[in-house]
């Protein structure tokens, strides 16, 4: 053994390594490439023009299309309204699950379940729910509220979407969290309790100041995910974005130019303006938590 | 290392080489026999019931051409251009009036004009307003395969209920007829906040939204007449489907949370499907407006590909749907209107209580606005929302403000 060479163990090296290679430049490097350069042609994957160089045509027409810097405002705001809900629920939920709370394997896998359900049929459960004579209002109406059809009206339908997010992806936070809770040892809380220190003390001054790598690790996740947010919005609002737009996301719009407009260049123009979107925002909130987080 | 990597690019460059000769000679072997593919989009079992039979009599005809129905599942124009892209798509397909003008200055559709000469095919036999989505730069590039027109579907029971005894025939009748029938439970009248079914309240009021050959937008009698269809939205006599939470105005009518629709033909199979005698409903013409009536006419037509490797019995295929022969399974189906004049008359003969649908095809506009047909749609229709469930009340400026963002 000792006498194989270096070359010989990259080969070995390179020939495990061989069939992801082949794979992310199939599937990931080379339509990466690709599409960066669409977004510079006038390309129709339709009869036999070339495509032709435009420059930042495209990109001026992304920035100029009134619906798509619309649609990234509302990400924003789905974004905004997402992530703290998302995060402080998924928290608490995991602070009392890991606690003395009896049946906890159990609500640990219900709050997981709607994690694992397709987004699609959920959203499409979600629909019958806030029907006009749905579940949703049906309660509602007990109390007093009128029946409406909530993501059919312009200012509803993004906080309805928002509560459908929040409760499907819940649970995946929940589970990280969890696993987070789980290396903080127990000295801590039982020296902390010799001091008379109370739960929320406790939750307070050991358990987020601990917990702190996860909870950026957590923030950055569901920022990225909610600003690529697409399967929600597109089975409730279709892809003219719902009533009056208000539900048109960002990858919408992209997937809207790129498959009903077949305006390849222009999509793919957008693709990247919602890249450089996450990437800013990202490098914001690594800033905010402070560089010597390492996740 | 790099003799290593020579080797193996050497060898899938050979296997690439083997497998490209196999697949080249399968073609080569076939049997005489031919497939020809047929693309359509998924309607109902009646609706495809009709083709199966067609290609049943084709075969008949033609025993050595095999046919398959490809039928598409989802967004049709969407996966039809994807398919195109990879060069799959079927041999002939259905073409909708609407986007036809997009795919043929793409260059995709085979023209029809050569073969039609061959096989003696003549446009005149066609009703004419029906062949002008699919004409273009002077030449013919699909023959309608049928069409239908939007007419007023009315429950009977409720009409009775209302002391009403027929169809409105005016606007004023209309708009008065859905106060009296909306109640807490019914609302008088469902339709689409779209273009396709406010459009004919513009023609109804002399004014137009499209010249033969471009859009027209600001037109003073049509905007008169789409903001007189507007008004009985926001004065809640008329509702969307969605705001009576159902799939479509289909659902909300069979559900009979709506007195009255203005829906198409194909309303008639669904409703026989939803088990809704034939004596609870009437068909009628669309109410008139000042300047008369109008209506909707939507067609489709049988195009063929470009990359066809069987053209010729591709044209006759499509010579047979659109011919006679075809023909006449449209007409005893009863669902939507043969596109040939003399199937047309049998259809009348045929279903006298549809008499409605034949009658508007002599006045209908043709579902079609030339080669930004969706765009036109996407600013009427955007705008429609903002005047109905928006704050912008002036109907002429929004729509002039988003001619302004998508037109270019």
């Amino acid at each position: 053994m000792r006498n194989r060479t270096k070359t010989q163990e990259y080969l070995t090296a390179f020939v495990m390594l061989l069939p992801y290679i082949l794979s992310f430049c199939v599937f990931f490097a080379y339509p990466l490439v690709k599409a960066f350069m669409i977004s510079f042609q006038n390309f129709s994957f339709l009869g036999d023009a070339p495509p032709k160089f435009v420059g930042l045509a495209n990109y001026k027409e992304a920035l100029t299309n009134k619906m798509f810097l619309d649609s990234i405002l509302n990400t924003l705001y789905y974004s905004v309204l997402v992530v703290p809900t998302q995060l402080i629920i998924a928290l608490i939920l995991a602070v009392i699950v890991n606690d003395k709370v009896k049946f906890k394997e159990f609500f640990r896998t219900t709050y997981y379940l709607p994690t694992v359900t397709s987004p699609v049929a959920v959203s499409i459960i979600f629909l019958f729910l806030y029907k006009t004579d749905g579940l949703v209002n049906q309660i509602l109406s007990h109390i007093g509220i009128t029946p409406r059809n909530w993501f059919n009206e312009p200012s509803f339908v993004m906080p309805a979407i928002v509560s459908v997010a929040v409760w499907g992806s819940v649970g995946f936070y929940m589970v990280t969290f969890l696993s987070g809770l789980s290396t903080i040892p127990d000295q801590l809380y039982e020296a902390a309790e010799v001091e008379g220190a109370g739960e929320f003390i406790k939750l307070i001054k050991i358990t987020i100041p601990l917990l702190k790598p996860m909870i950026f690790f957590n923030t950055v996740v569901s920022f990225i995910s909610t600003l690529q947010m697409f399967d929600l919005s597109y089975i409730i609002g279709g892809s003219d974005g719902g009533p009056m737009g208000k539900a048109m996301t960002m990858v919408v719009m992209i997937y809207r130019t790129a498959f009903k407009e077949f305006n390849m260049g222009v999509a793919s123009a957008m693709a990247f303006v919602v890249f450089g979107i996450i990437f800013v925002l990202t490098l914001i909130q690594r800033k905010f938590f402070g560089e010597e987080m390492s996740y | 290392m790099k003799k290593f990597l020579t080797i193996l690019l050497t060898l899938i460059f050979l296997l690439s080489l083997v497998a490209g000769i196999g697949a080249a000679q399968k073609d080569v072997f076939a049997t005489s026999k031919i497939t020809l593919k047929l693309g359509a989009w998924a309607s109902s079992p009646a609706e495809k019931k009709i083709v199966q039979n067609q290609i049943a009599a084709f075969k008949k005809l033609y025993p050595n051409v095999d046919v398959k129905i490809t039928e598409i599942v989802g967004d049709y124009n969407q996966k039809m251009q994807l398919l195109m892209a990879s060069k799959t798509e079927p041999d002939i397909f259905y073409m909708d009036s609407m986007p036809a003008w997009q795919y043929i200055a793409k260059n995709v559709l085979e023209p029809l004009d050569s073969w039609m000469k061959k096989y003696n095919v003549k446009t005149i036999g066609y009703e004419s307003s029906l062949l002008q989505p699919f004409i273009y730069k002077g030449k013919v590039y699909g023959l309608p395969k049928d069409y239908n027109t939007l007419v007023l579907f009315y429950n009977k029971e409720m009409f009775k209920q209302a002391g009403l005894t027929q169809a409105p025939k005016t606007w004023q009748e209309l708009k008065e007829y859905a106060k009296k029938l909306t109640t807490d439970k019914v609302v008088g009248l469902t339709m689409n906040l779209e273009l396709a079914r406010i459009q004919p309240f513009a023609y109804q009021n002399g004014g137009k939204v499209f010249d033969g050959s471009k859009p027209v937008f600001t037109d003073p009698k049509a905007l008169e007449g789409l903001k007189f269809a507007l008004d009985l939205f926001k004065e809640g006599i008329c509702k969307t489907p969605k705001d009576l939470g159902a799939g479509w105005v289909g659902d909300a009518f069979a559900d009979k949370k709506a007195a009255m629709t203005i829906e198409g033909g194909w309303m008639i199979p669904f409703l026989n499907d939803r088990k809704i005698p034939k004596d609870q409903y009437g068909i009628a013409e669309l109410p008139a407006g000042p300047a008369g009536k109008s209506t909707m006419a939507f067609t489709v037509a049988y195009v063929m590909s470009k990359n066809s490797k069987h053209k010729p019995e591709a044209f006759k295929l499509i010579r047979f749907l659109t011919g006679e022969g075809g023909q006449k399974y449209v007409v005893e189906a009863g669902l939507a209107l043969p596109s040939l004049k003399s199937a047309g008359v049998n259809f009348a003969k045929t279903y006298p209580e549809r008499k409605a649908l034949v009658d508007g095809a002599k006045y209908a506009q043709v579902y079609f606005y030339g080669l930004d047909g969706t765009k036109v749609v996407d600013v009427f229709n955007k705008a429609f929302e903002d005047y109905v469930i928006g704050k912008k009340y002036d109907l002429k400026k929004n729509i002039e403000e988003r001619v302004k963002q998508i037109m270019k």
